[in-house]
């Protein structure tokens, strides 16, 4: 075999690329040729492991070269597979005697050691997270299934990227259906690339375009078991710290990992306030403008004076007003998203305080409107993983209590409700355990039951195997 | 339109709501008019009579757990029959839905929105509705089950503050057997609504032994109107007929609660939410009733043909407190021939001729 020109062929393939790399040894009897990419391999490894030991060699011959570099991870490839095994990081041994081909896995990149995920940290429990590299994530899972009942399925999704897409679930717990339709919706996703895991959210959505969440995702290895332990799916993506997980239920964003690492009656209490939270979050500035302008004369008689006092002097309608305050909000939101930590505290700082103060004082805001939009929005990160829908929403309401008044609110409510209520992902009711009401799923959802009394798994879910421990009470 | 089953459960929750809604703001009023304290004896009479149309789709239902009602009156009465049975059904509900929504217009326009027009109101509860409406019986179910304890809690609490307000008014009999008749007469038109229950006949699957859950609910429902009709009675006792929104008055009698302000908002806030399921309802009744009129339109018709007559006739027809009252008392009574005569008769019928098999034309 013409080693230069099959070097040549690939290196036209993977269009003449700076990190495309090749080795030539000459022997006495004919040349040994190496290929791969800089960028992907570990070259350390590639000079102690197959650089050096085959120039030690005193022949070409395909065997002894094979029994060589054996030690290593080392595959017979065809003259097609070539090119595929180069980008996934092998190192391609080929000898000018021989029309076969060593793939050497040597695949290595700069990667993140798992460390506390910045989203959802805990104050007991289990501290790492995901990281970006597949292999890392798998382990980190694996480590928490020892046993046959982990089954891990790999697809490959986007037209350019290829990334690599794992589905993972318990054999004997994950109802087998729900794994069939992610292998469908995988197989279907007509996408170019997939960058992270989010872009496969849509593709997993029964309802890609509705505004609620209908795909878990987690940073947290040990809130990805517990999933799975309860009959979900979870989908790895390489190159992403995010897992998802399906079947999605509303509730799943008002529990918590530090839930599970606490005492069960404090759990609940912390429960009750993210449901309080969420709907203060939701309603409160709503319903606040619809208090205002509607049914003010609810309102207890000192209250409606401090308000009457303190509003008098605005230039601006109540609704411009909380608009004002909620959109300089998202404003300062989003600068501190993008600046670099110390400038975002300053812009904070800044924002909130100087912004807010001189407002109030200035006479363009007024103070009790200035604290009902802060509440909403603390409240709002109670569950950060519905930020984005609690936002949309919170302007939803204000518009409709503008407008209204508690009619738009009440009628704001029913309609998002039902719209949830129509919603069924992968078979699960959105809004299960309350609609339809399941009693035994109601020992983790907003009450929260020690962990020897939470006997099955969530109904709501059509688990193939619903009793956690005792198989003979099926 | 996804028509799916629904529960015991959630029929037993429809049914609580579809029970109370419009018995709760202006009925209470008009019935102490005529029957003066001794409105126990009325509500008992039409609480019979709704009791009744339950036992009867039990009745039915245990006969023929899988077939539509529609199916059924069609094997024994033939097609034009039946159609004309359910154009009465869709008049039935379209009048109920009426006056449903002219009564909390009047309320809400005296209490809250007093500068609000018509068109806001449509705006309001139109989207609302017509989208609880078409989104399948079993999501609405849901929707409802969802909000249940929130209601039941908010009544039990109005009840509760109303108890506080109530006076020591005897049982005295101040009204005459003739006087209790005509109000019987006048307002059995609130009553009725379970023929609901008929329309959903194939969609309702309760296993056997949770029957005694629909009728829990539906009981349940009876004993809240009752218990607000008397809490009202006794506290405005007899001035009660001044007083025209029986849940929000009774809230008002006491106003304020440890400087949190008047809780009769309670009772607004509940009137909105209930007035919202109960159009909702009524829309459904409507659709699926035009459904078995007109076989095989797509349900837009269904809806836009209700919501173009429902807006029509609120605009130009009857859009104020004596028209309202009109209507609901002169008019409205015909209208319960359907559910307490006709009704009973075609299901006594079913119930004792001959058994109709699946898939019979």
């Amino acid at each position: 075999m013409n080693v230069e020109s099959l070097f040549e062929n690939v290196l036209k393939t993977l269009n003449e690329s700076l990190d495309v790399a090749s080795r030539l040894i000459e022997k006495k009897d004919g040349k040994i040729g190496m290929i791969f990419l800089k960028s992907m391999t570990d070259n350390l490894l590639f000079s102690k492991a197959v650089f050096e030991p085959l120039s030690k060699l005193d022949s070409i011959e395909f065997e002894k070269v094979k029994q060589c570099i054996e030690p290593n991870d080392v595959e017979l490839v065809g003259k097609d597979e070539i090119v595929e095994k180069i980008i996934n990081g092998a190192v391609i041994v080929v000898t000018s005697k021989s029309e076969q081909f060593l793939a050497v896995d040597l695949l290595k990149f700069a990667t993140r050691v798992p460390s506390e995920p910045p989203t959802s940290p805990v104050l007991m429990g289990p501290r790492e997270g995901f990281v970006e590299d597949l292999k890392t994530n798998l382990t980190l899972l694996r480590r928490r299934f020892r046993s046959q009942s982990l089954v891990l399925e790999q697809a490959s999704v986007g037209k350019i990227t290829k990334t690599q897409v794992v589905i993972a679930y318990l054999d004997g717990v994950a109802d087998k259906n729900v794994v069939k339709k992610i292998r469908k919706k995988l197989e279907k996703a007509d996408i170019d690339g997939v960058v992270d895991s989010y872009y496969l959210v849509s593709f997993l959505s029964d309802r890609p375009r509705s505004i609620l969440k209908q795909v878990g995702c987690s940073e947290k290895p040990d809130i990805v078991a517990a999933k799975m332990l309860e009959g979900r799916v979870a989908v790895i993506v390489d190159n992403s710290p995010i897992v998802l997980t399906v079947p999605f239920v509303f509730f799943e964003d008002i529990q918590n990992s530090n839930d599970y690492y606490t005492n069960y009656a404090f759990s609940t209490f912390m429960r009750v306030i993210r449901v309080f939270a969420f709907v203060m979050a939701v309603l409160g500035p709503g319903v606040y403008i619809a208090l205002q302008l509607f049914h003010y004369n609810i309102l207890p008689i000192k209250y409606l004076i401090t308000i009457a006092d303190s509003t008098q002097q605005i230039p601006f309608t109540p609704f411009i007003e909380i608009l004002f305050i909620s959109l300089l909000f998202q404003i300062l939101y989003e600068v501190s998203l993008r600046l670099p930590s110390y400038l975002g505290m300053a812009t904070s700082i800044v924002g909130a305080l100087i912004l807010g103060d001189t407002g109030v004082k200035a006479g363009l805001i007024s103070p009790p409107s200035v604290i009902v939009v802060a509440i909403a929005k603390i409240a709002l990160y109670t569950i950060p993983e519905q930020s984005a829908q609690i936002t949309i929403a919170q302007f939803v309401f204000l518009m409709l209590g503008s407008s209204l008044g508690l009619l738009g609110v009440v009628g704001g409510a029913i309609y998002m409700i039902t719209y949830a209520n129509s919603l069924e992902n992968f078979g699960a009711p959105y809004l299960a355990p309350f609609s339809p009401f399941v009693l035994s799923d109601n020992k983790d959802a907003l009450l929260k039951v020690p962990l020897a009394n939470m006997n099955k798994r969530p109904l709501s879910l059509n688990n193939k195997n619903v009793y956690r421990c005792n198989d003979d009470e099926k | 339109m996804r028509n799916n089953s629904v529960s015991a459960w959630q029929v037993g929750i429809l049914l609580f709501v579809l029970l109370l809604t419009n018995k709760i703001l202006m009925l209470p009023s008009l019935l102490y008019e005529d029957a003066k304290l001794e409105v126990w004896i009325v509500l008992l009479v039409l609480f019979a009579f709704e009791m009744g149309l339950i036992v009867l789709f039990w009745r039915l239902k245990v006969k023929y757990p899988n077939q539509t009602f529609m199916s059924l009156m069609q094997a024994f009465f033939g097609k034009w029959v039946t159609k004309i049975f359910f154009v009465l059904v869709m008049l039935f509900c379209l009048g109920k839905a009426l006056l449903l929504y002219n009564v909390t217009y009047i309320f809400f326009k005296s209490v809250i929105y007093k500068d609000a027009n018509n068109l806001l109101y449509l705006i309001a509860f139109f989207p609302v509705v017509v989208h609880l409406a078409v989104s399948g019986l079993r999501v609405v179910g849901r929707t409802m089950q969802m909000f249940f304890p929130a209601l039941v809690v908010t009544i039990l609490f109005c009840i509760g503050v109303g108890l506080l307000g109530a006076g020591e008014t005897p049982l005295a009999f101040q009204s005459t057997g003739l006087a209790l008749t005509r109000s019987v007469f006048r307002h059995i038109s609130a009553f009725g609504d379970s023929i609901f229950l008929f329309l959903i006949m194939d969609k309702v699957k309760i296993e056997k032994g949770k029957w005694k859950v629909v009728f829990l609910f539906s009981t349940f429902s009876l004993v809240l109107v009752g218990a607000i009709c008397m809490v009202f009675v006794f506290s405005y006792s007899y001035t009660s007929f001044m007083h025209p929104f029986a849940l929000f008055e009774i809230m008002s009698y006491v106003k304020e609660y440890g400087g949190l302000g008047r809780i009769d908002i309670v009772a607004i806030v509940l009137i909105i939410a209930l007035t919202y399921f109960q159009l909702a309802l009524y829309l459904r009744m409507f659709v699926l009733s035009f459904d078995n009129v007109f076989v095989g339109l797509r349900v837009f018709y269904s809806v836009a043909t209700f919501v173009f007559l429902f807006v029509m006739l609120v605009t130009f027809v009857i859009l104020n407190v004596s028209k309202t009252i009109l209507f609901g008392e002169k008019v409205l009574p015909y209208f319960a021939v359907l559910p307490f005569a006709l009704l009973p008769v075609v299901v006594l019928v079913l119930l004792f001729g001959r058994r109709v098999k699946e898939g019979e034309p």
